[in-house]
């Protein structure tokens, strides 16, 4: 009996906190109903098996981001795995979660779809795991902490650099691989309100290049055709940066079509110091796969954890070189 | 029996008829071409412009490639569902390959030859393990996806002069995926020269008619001495050669491939623009015309719905439609047609 009011106790704790009664922040893992099995093995001094799962870990991005969970595995009382479908699958990020969740003492999460993921991860929050978001934030869920970038901020950081790239003028299309995604509408929001400060610039037209290296590049080159008057591409990922460098040097148009894009593959860095792109922001994804352990390895032992910003590092000509 | 006798017993229950059929039908696709491209230049004056016109021809090239290819697997009644990850584990093997330093020509080589060697397989689980196609080349989607994410770790592989490619092999792999002939795109001259060398292979050669005799009537054909899980080996193995060499040009053209995006979700437009040209799905039906019609409306439309403007989420909905209703049509016009 005693044990039974003891859980019907600790489940109404839970219910308090997955209904909505967000922790206060910062975090310390006294104010969280930590698991008993997590418990025991931190008072036991056993390793905590932390993961971090990522939306797709085969684009390019998945491996800056593996290198600094690995970075982070190195952290004393850890061991910490890198887990994500291949393809940007929710139902098949949650499956994996929930296949693990046993043996899971702390998650970092970059959701492929906010209002798909928070159930599960209230679900593990309820359980006593520790759960923190990196990359893209999950504000739909209760997670402890988000550690990354602003992706709103660094919309509105593209919208700059490209609104003084054009000198304040000029025509923008703006590409994405997926324009329905979280991440491509809080950008796009962001850029576009940035643009706003400049009047003497039309966004004529979101392009939503799809994911197929070939499909990004007939993309852009179909927008530039409809759209010869067009003097700024602004990207807002990974892969249809380099793509749109591409198409300025295919059509010998350095210097009359400015590109500003985001992150840095090893093309983009290429054009940047060609002039083919005028500018890149960098989402520091190996700090955003290190601090996503870190945070959940402080939070277990006993520190008190805050919201993270990775902040956004604009790289062009004159800076490039500092990229290594 | 010999081929000769068997070319006749067949031909004795397929006469004028299928080839009636099969003439209808790429008029209908033809048709249907011209209507949209009217439309398309009514509604926008940059479509019909010579620059335009080359950038569809390069656009639709490499779909159009592992089309032909698609071709004679539908015919010979079987379905590769593994073409757009193939694409992509041939090109990821050519550029790592030139990045260890290896010559163009063994690494072209050597990329061909993995495009086979996955046809091969495809086939033999097709056939002498009795899986059908649908579920060996799915497997196989997902098994040749996975070791391309698995060899570079999921990393980009750069082909340049920075990771040690030899600069004539740099640029003779320039030449071939960016380069022109005569003013023609590289990419649609390897796509005008397969689809003619398809079209030869599959109506002019005995490994044509025996394709088509496999994909109407497997047990009719094995009757008449046609050795049927050869056939359909050797059309799969075509396939993962033809994709292979589509996913070199690729590279080619854009010279950094990453594992998990190089050739994904390829292999559906390929089905689609080669049953929209006419090709059955059941077998024993098809055209090299049909199929570059169909692979020509796609690419078209693709281009069109972009020039004139309409929103990305429109186009996937039109595009959708016109593949439903294309083949709805070509199903309709030849249940009415007189037998």
């Amino acid at each position: 009996m005693t044990k039974f009011f003891t859980q019907l106790a600790f489940a109404a704790c839970i219910a308090a906190v997955s209904g909505g009664a967000a922790y206060a922040k910062p975090h310390n893992v006294k104010d969280f109903p930590l698991a008993p099995r997590i418990a025991a093995k931190i008072a036991a001094g056993e390793k905590l098996n932390l993961f971090v799962s990522y939306p797709d870990v085969s684009n390019e991005f998945a491996p800056f981001v593996i290198a600094g969970v690995e970075r982070a595995g190195k952290i004393e009382g850890i061991t910490a795995k890198v887990i994500g479908p291949v393809g940007p699958d929710a139902d098949a990020q949650i499956s994996e979660i929930e296949t693990l969740m046993d043996t899971i003492d702390g998650l970092a999460i970059a959701s492929v779809s906010t209002d798909a993921l928070a159930p599960i991860l209230n679900q593990m929050i309820a359980a006593g795991i520790p759960v923190v978001a990196y990359n893209t934030d999950n504000p739909a869920s209760d997670r402890l902490v988000f550690a990354g970038q602003d992706l709103t901020q660094s919309g509105r950081e593209a919208g700059k650099l490209m609104g003084d790239t054009l000198g304040g003028k000029g025509k923008v299309i703006i590409t994405t691989l997926v324009a329905s995604a979280q991440w491509s509408i809080d950008r796009e929001a962001g850029a576009r309100e940035a643009l706003k400060a400049y009047p003497g610039i039309e966004v004529v037209a979101t392009i939503d290049t799809g994911t197929e290296p070939q499909e990004i590049y007939a993309a852009i080159e179909n927008a530039m055709l409809a759209n010869p008057d067009v003097t700024g591409i602004l990207s807002l990922e990974c892969c249809s940066t380099p793509a749109a460098g591409t198409w300025v040097e295919r059509n010998n148009m350095k210097g009359k079509v400015h590109v500003v894009g985001f992150d840095l593959l090893d093309l983009t860095v290429e054009h940047i110091k060609n002039g083919l792109i005028d500018a890149t922001i960098d989402q520091g994804p190996e700090t955003q796969g290190f601090e996503a352990v870190n945070l959940l390895a402080k939070f277990l032992h006993g520190e008190t954890i805050d919201d993270i910003d990775t902040g956004v590092k604009v790289y062009n000509a004159a800076n490039i070189a500092e990229f290594k | 029996m010999t081929e000769q006798a068997a070319r006749a017993k067949i031909a004795v229950t397929a006469p004028h008829r299928i080839r009636r059929i099969t003439l209808g039908r790429e008029f209908g696709v033809f048709m249907a071409l011209l209507v949209i491209c009217v439309v398309l230049t009514l509604l926008n004056d940059r479509f019909l412009t010579t620059t335009n016109l080359l950038n569809i021809g390069r656009q639709i090239s490499l779909v159009g490639i592992m089309a032909v290819g698609m071709t004679f697997v539908l015919v010979s009644s079987e379905v590769d569902l593994s073409v757009g990850s193939t694409y992509g584990f041939c090109g990821i093997v050519l550029g790592m390959l030139m990045v260890a330093g290896y010559p163009l020509w063994v690494a072209i080589i050597a990329a061909l030859i993995s495009g086979a060697v996955i046809g091969v397989i495809n086939g033999l689980m097709s056939t002498y393990l009795r899986l059908p196609s649908l579920i060996a080349t799915l497997g196989m989607l997902s098994m040749v996806r996975g070791a391309a994410l698995i060899m570079t770790d999921g990393k980009p592989v750069t082909v340049n002069a920075k990771n040690g490619v030899d600069a004539t092999d740099l640029a003779i792999f320039g030449f071939i995926g960016q380069g022109k002939l005569f003013g023609v795109p590289m990419q649609l001259v390897f796509f005008i020269v397969i689809a003619i060398a398809g079209w030869f292979l599959l109506s002019r050669t005995s490994f044509g008619f025996r394709t088509f005799a496999v994909g109407g009537s497997a047990k009719a054909a094995r009757v008449s001495g046609i050795n049927v899980a050869s056939v359909k080996i050797w059309a799969l193995t075509l396939m993962g050669v033809l994709a292979a060499l589509a996913g070199m040009l690729s590279l080619a053209f854009l010279p950094s491939g990453q594992a998990g995006r190089m050739g994904l979700g390829l292999e559906l437009d390929v089905i689609a623009a080669t049953i929209v040209g006419g090709t059955s799905l059941a077998g024993g039906e098809g055209t090299i015309l049909g199929t570059v019609l169909g692979v020509l409306i796609i690419g078209v439309l693709r281009n069109g719905l972009v020039l004139t403007g309409v929103s990305p989420f429109a186009q996937e909905f039109l595009i959708g439609l016109v593949i439903v209703v294309a083949v709805a049509i070509d199903k309709w016009s030849t249940a009415s047609k007189p037998a």
